[in-house]
């Protein structure tokens, strides 16, 4: 009986929503898409706590948790069968184009505009979030920035920030700080392994791989001065193939290097052939793969995904891998993880420029939310105060301390902030490095076919030049025939 | 009419032995499972795997509670509700495919139509389409219908999915009873009703259970229409499983064997009870008495 | 029904009457199979002649049979019919020699036959996702037992998934494991249908256990054999989770099999018309092997009436 009670709610408020007939201010029930973890399972648990409708109705979050693997499934499917099920929906980031082509992303800009209280917390939102997040057609935190005002002229807002992410460094600090390992790695390099925050601001790639090379232990041999019961690795980062479980650290390094991918904030002139490609893109694409021969095997096999290096690091098998913000929190359990009282973390490393700087640019992560379009004004307007109440500064700060993570700068600035996680620090040094993959509908497309050539490089089967080659001509084709390129 | 299969020969203990150690051999895989449910994560990665080991009962608890993030309290994850959706869908569809399929089994039996092969032949051809070609028409035909996210939108398309199995099978066992004692129970002034109920049914009670155990079997861990077409209360244990495939941990190992620990015993007992008729079933009834 | 049956008797009789009673206890099946399965097909057939996108809001147009030429054209479908056929065909195979060598062995009665069978029976009940990532597990390098195992005889970790080959077995092994049992009833139902007097006759004649299986065994599996190839060659084509979850179609795209890149088509692409062309063409495969799969029930049937 529940469920068919349920059946009939929802009936109503679609019936509702689609006529645009008025709904009682009382009542108002906004059915979420979220994936099913714990960023999402805190805003539903907070909102039934705290939430109080300003209009002084009832309003009802009803979040429809689906499974974190089926979730994009899940949500096409809804969305492209017109369904009309969900009035907000927590979406990648590369997502907004398909489904604003689609007509099921609302537009929020003229709400923004309007209402001077989203008007400020979109100008306190981080610009590269806003970027990544909001904007379709694409636009870069540069251009963002130039425009001086938020919201910027001629610009399309989408989305909110629900779970902003960056990677980071987890590290254990038992071993890199051990006196032994720290005297032994100076000896063999002539320079500090790097044991504080302040270390790891200073490193770069090239000591990335000196860490790799370093800490490479075979069973039996010395770790920290205890014997090793298995092989141990000095670092990892992403190279799986499976959805964009390399591309995120690939670009990084394109970009570093001051390479590019096809750039969608400036089409149609932008082109993929000869930048994709370009020689300082397949160098970094080559010093990418250069580092995978000091990663755990599983790197052979281009199945080494942010969920292998997670599992790889909590079992001890790895010294310093490169992962999201949003898998630390296991790390730091007992019951999952044997490192959880040694873990510490740093920004990861960069590129070092000519000046001794060092670039960290990376490819942002994390989610936004965004409405639908088929709703009726009350249930926008609803809604909206749902997008208020979650990004208030106090909802926000509950929500760090749970685990998530906020993307407004005045709650990453407040003192008591780097204290509420370990990665929080870091995470804040990150995110004002952080660019975005494409969002055009095509992405999709794009990214599967990039992953499945960086796959074949990262297991050996072609180069470097061959596997950027092969992508550059794939997006030139579909970028023309799509009209992104003249 | 028992369908008792005959033996090649017959064996004493010895042989028991012998085909216990490679069953058991066989069975490893989800013995691993099994014994995975009762560990740690630590211990479900140990390296050299761990064959010995504090048990815990956590990852039982966990299929049935989660604790809450802001206070800690420990909340239903409803997966009792995702039990019964998936013994109440799986077991109604099947057992409607199998009514439905034995009626139309009888008539293309007994009353066969012109064409009747070709029917027969479309009917399976349904079951060999690849299922992500229909995602999207049968998506909107829910939406339209309003059968999405219902008990019963998912329990007509599981039947519609067991029928042309079911169709086969059955119409394979009226094909084998033998028509003359039909008739003469017709001249004996039976009606057709009582001939179906009193003398066809009873004769091959065995191969329905067979094409019971069997639709169970294909029905049970159907994933991918479960996933986009139940609701929030009538999921089914494969959607709700896949919550541990991913998320803030990679696979969480320890908790997906224990529900695929839990998910198995149902349709191990009914196998286990219907195994002899389970043989039967496979060979869609080609095999002769 | 009934109501209307009391209203319009003559309705009534005439819908009873003996000439219709096949259709209509066929009706009922039909009826769902109709809009539960037939409906939905009918309609994917449709958009596979438009250029149809459930991404975009452009109304679609008729392209008649573009998309059908742009998919048979495309060297990628031939590569991943290619691998289907392969991961199809080996998979197919051990299946057969292990279900054959399984059966084998339970065709003789022993004392708790019932318990050791069911032991041989079980994977066939787990889900795909489950024998996908648990399997995926046993071949990792680092945590998995076939590596570990492997690890005594090796100064390295063996990397079962690090190239083609190892992938394609991997994924063979898995999916060989899950449906072997599939086939051992099969071939037991063979086997324990041997009448026995003619292995009484073969006692008598002391004809060798070689000659007996060959003369007297295998007539009466051999096309149960060939139901089997048949029966699992369908199913193993729509093999989707198990790749999917073990390697994603790599290393590189050695492992997409069709099925998978059927799925990247219409989910990931979006290219809603061109991958229903592609089912249809897939449909059309898997018909013809169920027309080769009846003929051989057919001939079963023939061979032992």
């Amino acid at each position: 009986m529940r469920s068919l009670i349920g059946g009939l709610m929802g009936a109503t408020t679609l019936a509702a929503g689609l006529s645009g007939a008025p709904v009682a201010a009382q009542d108002i029930t906004i059915t979420m898409a979220a994936p099913d973890w714990p960023p999402t399972r805190f805003m539903k648990e907070y909102f039934d706590q705290t939430y109080k409708s300003p209009n002084g109705g009832n309003t009802v979050l009803e979040m429809d948790f689906i499974p974190w693997p089926s979730f994009y499934e899940r949500v096409a499917a809804s969305l492209t069968s017109g369904e009309q099920k969900y009035q907000m929906i927590v979406t990648d980031s590369q997502w907004l184009g398909a489904f604003v082509e689609g007509g099921y992303y609302m537009n929020l800009t003229d709400k923004i505009n309007a209402d001077p209280e989203l008007k400020t917390i979109m100008q306190d939102l981080h610009p590269a979030l806003v970027s990544a997040y909001s904007t379709y057609p694409h636009r870069t935190r540069a251009q963002l920035e130039e425009a001086g005002e938020v919201p910027a002229p001629g610009v399309n807002y989408y989305g909110f920030p629900q779970f902003p992410d960056t990677y980071v460094t987890y590290y254990r600090e038992d071993i890199f700080c051990h006196d032994g390992e720290m005297a032994d790695f100076e000896a063999k390099y002539g320079t500090n392994l790097p044991c504080t925050y302040e270390d790891w601001q200073d490193t770069d790639w090239a000591k990335w791989g000196q860490i790799g090379e370093f800490f490479q232990r075979k069973k039996g041999e010395m770790l920290a001065g205890e014997t090793l019961d298995d092989d141990f690795y000095g670092i990892a980062y992403q190279a799986g193939k499976g959805y964009d479980f390399s591309t995120m650290q690939v670009n990084a390094f394109v970009w570093q290097n001051g390479g590019d991918i096809w750039d969608e904030s400036k089409a149609p002139e932008a082109q993929a052939e000869g930048v994709v490609n370009s020689d300082v893109a397949v160098e970094a694409f080559d010093e990418y793969l250069s580092y995978l021969q000091y990663m755990p095997p599983v790197a052979q096999t281009g199945q080494m995904d942010i969920f292998v290096i997670q599992d790889l690091y909590m079992q001890g098998k790895v010294g310093a891998i490169i992962d999201w913000v949003g898998l630390g929190e296991p790390v730091l359990d007992p019951s999952a993880s044997k490192v959880h009282d040694k873990s510490a973390f740093g920004p990861a490393p960069g590129t070092r420029q000519a000046d001794g700087s060092i670039d960290r640019t990376g490819n942002i992560g994390g989610q936004p939310f965004v409405l639908t379009t088929w709703n009726s004004d009350e249930v926008v307007d609803e809604a909206l105060n749902v997008v208020k109440w979650w990004l208030s500064p106090e909802t926000q700060l509950e929500a760090v301390k749970n685990g998530g993570q906020s993307g407004r700068m005045s709650v990453m600035a407040d003192p008591v902030y780097n204290d509420l996680r370990p990665w929080n620090r870091a995470h804040v040094e990150m995110i004002d490095w952080q660019k975005d993959v494409w969002h055009i509908p095509e992405f999709f497309e794009m990214l599967t076919q990039q992953q499945e050539e960086f796959d074949k490089a990262i297991t050996g089967q072609i180069t470097a030049k061959e596997a950027l080659d092969a992508v550059a001509e794939f997006q030139q084709e579909l970028l023309e025939d799509g009209g992104y390129i003249d | 009419m028992a369908r008792r299969y005959r033996e090649i020969g017959k064996a004493g203990w010895g042989y028991t032995l012998i085909t216990s150690i490679v069953g058991l051999i066989y069975f490893s895989p989800v013995l691993w499972i099994i014994l995975t449910a009762f560990k740690t994560r630590t211990d479900a990665l140990a390296v050299p795997p761990k064959l010995f080991f504090t048990p815990t009962l956590e990852n039982f608890t966990s299929v049935f509670y989660r604790s809450s993030i802001t206070t800690g309290t420990s909340q239903s994850t409803d997966m009792a509700l995702y039990f019964f959706n998936s013994i109440f869908i799986a077991g109604t569809s099947v057992g409607l495919a199998l009514i439905v399929g034995t009626l139309a089994a009888y008539a293309f039996s007994r009353y066969p139509l012109r064409g009747n092969d070709t029917y027969l032949f479309i009917i399976l051809t349904t079951r060999m389409m690849p299922p992500i070609v229909v995602i999207i028409p049968i998506f909107l035909m829910f939406r339209l219908s309003g059968l999405a996210g219902s008990y019963w939108g998912i329990i007509l398309l599981y039947t519609a999915f067991n029928i042309p199995f079911s169709v086969w099978l059955v119409k394979s066992f009226f094909d084998e009873l033998n028509p003359e004692i039909e008739d003469a129970a017709r001249m004996d002034g039976a009606s057709e009703s009582r001939v179906f109920f009193k003398f066809c049914i009873p004769q091959i009670l065995a191969g329905l259970s067979a094409t019971f155990v069997f639709g169970l079997i294909l029905t049970w861990n159907e994933f991918l229409f479960a996933l986009l077409l139940t609701g929030v209360e009538t999921r089914t244990v494969p959607v709700a499983m896949a919550r541990t495939l991913g998320g803030e941990v990679g696979v969480d190992y320890g908790l997906l064997a224990a529900i695929v620990t839990l998910f198995l015993l149902p349709i191990f007992f009914v196998t286990f009870l219907l195994q002899n008729q389970l043989l039967r079933g496979v060979t869609f009834g080609t095999v002769k008495k | 029904m009934a109501n209307e049956n009391s209203r319009t008797g003559g309705f009534g009789a005439w819908l009873l009457d003996p000439k219709r009673r096949g259709a209509l206890l066929v009706t009922p099946a039909i009826t769902i199979l109709f809009v539960m399965n037939i409906f939905p097909l009918l309609w994917s057939f449709g958009l596979s002649f438009f250029n149809y996108r459930a991404s975009s809001l452009k109304v679609p147009t008729f392209r008649g049979l573009s998309n059908y030429e742009r998919v048979l054209t495309d060297d990628k479908v031939w590569e991943r019919f290619q691998t289907t056929a392969i991961i199809v065909g080996s998979s197919v195979i051990l299946q057969l020699i292990v279900g054959f060598l399984l059966a084998l062995m339970f065709a003789k009665a022993f004392p708790m036959r019932r318990i050791v069978l069911m032991l041989v029976l079980t994977p066939m009940m787990l889900s795909f996702v489950s024998v996908g990532v648990f399997f995926k597990l046993f071949y990792e390098p680092t945590f998995g037992v076939v590596s570990y195992l492997l690890s005594n005889f090796s100064d390295d970790r063996f990397v079962v998934l690090g190239t083609p080959a190892g992938a394609i077995a991997g994924i063979v092994i898995a999916d060989a494991w899950m449906w072997s049992p599939f086939v051992m009833l099969l071939v037991l139902a063979g086997l324990v249908s041997v009448p026995k007097y003619l292995y009484e006759a073969a006692e008598i004649d002391r004809a060798s256990s070689w000659r007996r299986f060959w003369t007297i065994t295998f007539p009466y599996i051999k096309s149960l054999l060939l139901l089997a190839v048949l029966f699992r060659t369908i199913e193993t084509f729509k093999l989707f989770d198990i790749v999917y979850i073990i390697t994603e179609g790599g290393p590189g795209s050695s492992t997409e099999t069709i099925a998978v890149y059927l799925y990247r088509t219409a989910f990931q692409f979006f290219r809603t018309s061109q991958s229903s062309a592609l089912a249809y063409i897939v449909l059309f495969i898997v018909v013809v092997l169920t027309n080769l799969y009846l003929y051989a029930v057919n001939r079963r049937a023939e061979e032992v009436d």
